[in-house]
């Protein structure tokens, strides 16, 4: 009994530090936010002056604006083009399709500073591509296409495929049966596959970074300038912002998904 | 096979189909008449689901023809036959409603909004899920799903309805109503059914005709009771579970009666059948339940007499279920006893007994 109340306390201990390890950065990222110290550094009292600050930084919010239309952009092209790709690789007998398949995937597991230094030469020595937003934005895509079709594809072979067959059955031919059936089902994984692009997309430094030209800011390129320059509060407000939103949107969510979920156990009857 | 004269609603001729290099459907030949539910039986990979995707236009055919209401429909594409299917997963579209779900395919003919909602009504009615209209297939129950996905086909009012196992899902207490219900709503709206099964009592319960079915050919078609009793192959009587199946020749014939010898030594007394089957005969096959057993020494008015040794009693429940050494036979005879006389066993597992059947219980295989 005894063993089993220490090792208890023991979990307990190990699980209580694995959090306190994983937000003690966030927490004082947060807190140091609200600090009146002029680098960001250290409590020296409340103040909401910052917040009130990066509002008046045309630089932070533009930085900002361009992130969510990069963002934007590479959700609304790579579900298209992620939904198409994995519909094609599913659904279509043709050779090298297990090769397409690994090969659509690979730009997940390159690494980064690969990919960046390619598209570099790519724009720059091939096609001769002006860097600047457009740039960031293909250089984005290609990894977050991937993403996309990564996701269609794991739902697609969960899906019961004789609803298709039904669907046809009953007298629809093949375009309507897809927006009918297909899309809706698919929907949810569409969706999840834009939740995962955000985070890839926006916080994307290195790739960005290689491509971006100058003068072309996005917000990960913002910050890392405020750093190196010198370490300023804005950067502690901007971090606390997008700690904050998405952990209030998660939560968010799984209350709403539990909700439901609760509602439809009670359907059953 | 018996024809009646009546329309034939779905006419098969010929019919090849092969997946690569394995046939699934083998120069099949056979034909629906208006109104009645005609079986395709078979075990697993005998092809029966096949012949019905060939019917529905979801598989193409490679050679022969497939005629629906006299018309060949070989190039006609599945969307637009007028049949529809019920289909094993049942494929209920998840994200609508009942509602919905049964209106799919008038809506998809352009039926007019309000044609939709009284037929739709009609249909709820007709497998009783009236108050059901606004639930999700996944908050409805197994039984209910079924109904649902048969109202969805049936809405349509097609010339023949295909079902490919749609009950297998079910339990067996559940299975047995929804075979009754089946043939209630058949009856009521008069539509013809094919309908795949793999299990014997469903088939034998449904249908006026049943096709058995093997590698891809059809063994034999028959009514139920032609197909329990009267099995012509093999393959037929073992699969109806005539299990007792005695390879043998015919040795001699007087009148009525047929005298057969098998290997073993037995001989057996068959009934007259036809004067050609007789010549034909390669085999008798005998249902478990209609062999007797009696103690040694009874008097036994039946002529077909033999002496085994009881190998092994199982309980069933309804029946128990015995098997019997005959000589140095490899193979055992199965005798099932009915269960009326509650909880008394006669016999005991190494008892000598006789064991016996009435003439027109041998039934003659030709191959």
């Amino acid at each position: 009994m005894k063993g089993r109340k220490v090792a208890r306390s023991v979990l307990l201990g190990i699980s209580v530090l694995s959090y306190i390890i994983l937000w003690a950065p966030a927490l004082v990222l947060i807190l140091f936010s609200f600090s009146k110290n002029r680098f960001g550094i250290k409590w020296e009292g409340f103040t909401l002056e910052w917040y009130a600050n990066l509002l008046s930084q045309p630089a932070a919010m533009d930085a900002l604006k361009l992130s969510i239309l990069v963002v934007a952009i590479a959700i609304v092209v790579s579900s298209l083009g992620g939904t198409l790709a994995a519909y094609g690789l599913y659904k279509y007998q043709f050779k090298g399709r297990g090769i397409l398949r690994v090969v659509s995937l690979l730009p997940l597991v390159m690494p980064t500073v690969v990919t960046g230094a390619a598209m570099l030469v790519y724009f720059t020595q091939l096609i001769h591509l002006r860097l600047g937003i457009g740039s960031v934005i293909i250089a984005h895509i290609t990894f977050t296409i991937p993403l996309s079709t990564f996701v269609v594809l794991g739902r697609m072979s969960r899906i019961d495929w004789s609803l298709e067959e039904a669907s046809i059955d009953l007298g629809a031919n093949k375009v309507t049966t897809f927006w009918k059936i297909t899309f809706p089902l698919l929907l949810p994984s569409i969706f999840a596959s834009g939740l995962l692009i955000f985070p890839w997309s926006f916080n994307d430094f290195i790739t960005t970074y290689f491509v971006a030209g100058v003068g072309v800011t996005t917000l990960p390129i913002y910050i890392f300038s405020q750093v190196r320059h010198s370490t300023t509060p804005i950067v502690n407000t901007i971090g606390a912002i997008f700690i904050i939103i998405p952990l209030l949107g998660t939560l968010f969510t799984s209350f709403f998904r539990n909700r439901k979920s609760a509602q439809s156990r009670s359907g059953h009857d | 096979m018996i024809d009646t004269g009546n329309a034939r609603c779905l006419e098969i001729k010929d019919v090849s189909k092969k997946f690569g290099a394995v046939t699934a459907v083998d120069h099949l030949s056979l034909y629906v008449e208006q109104g009645q539910i005609f079986s395709l039986l078979g075990p697993s990979g005998c092809g029966k689901t096949t012949t019905l995707r060939l019917v529905a236009g979801l598989e193409t055919v490679d050679q022969g023809e497939v005629l629906l209401n006299g018309k060949i429909v070989n190039d006609i594409p599945a969307h637009k036959r007028e049949c529809s299917t019920v289909f094993q997963t049942l494929a209920l579209f998840p994200h609508m409603t009942v509602e919905q779900n049964i209106a799919y395919g008038l809506e998809r003919r352009k039926v007019a909004k309000k044609e939709i909602i009284r037929k739709v009504a009609r249909m709820l009615d007709l497998v009783q899920l009236l108050g059901m209209e606004k639930r999700r297939p996944s908050q409805i129950s197994g039984g209910q799903r079924q109904r649902v996905a048969l109202a969805r086909s049936l809405v349509l009012e097609p010339k023949i309805l295909l079902l490919d196992e749609p009950l297998s899902s079910l339990d067996r207490k559940l299975r047995k109503e929804m075979t009754i219900e089946l043939k209630r709503v058949q009856r009521e709206v008069g539509i013809t059914f094919l309908y795949v099964t793999h299990d014997q009592k469903v088939a034998l319960s449904m249908s006026d005709r049943i096709a058995v079915m093997s590698k891809g050919k059809i063994e034999q078609i028959d009514t139920a009771q032609g197909i329990y009793e009267v099995p012509k192959t093999y393959f037929v009587a073992e699969f109806m579970g005539a299990v007792n199946i005695f390879r043998c020749r015919l040795a001699s014939r007087s009148g009525e009666k047929m005298y057969f010898e098998t290997e073993e030594g037995m001989k057996i007394l068959a009934a007259m059948c036809t004067g050609v089957c007789a010549e034909k005969a390669t085999g008798i096959s005998v249902h478990p339940e209609l062999i007797e057993l009696s103690p040694i020494g009874t008097k036994i008015a039946n002529k077909n007499v033999f002496k085994g040794k009881i190998a092994e009693m199982n309980y069933q429940g309804d029946c128990i279920e015995v098997k019997l050494a005959y000589h140095d036979s490899k193979n055992p005879i199965t005798v099932s006893l009915s269960n009326r006389i509650r909880g008394q066993s006669l016999y005991k597992v190494g008892e000598e007994v006789l064991f016996h059947w009435e003439a027109d219980g041998s039934n003659v295989l030709t191959d």
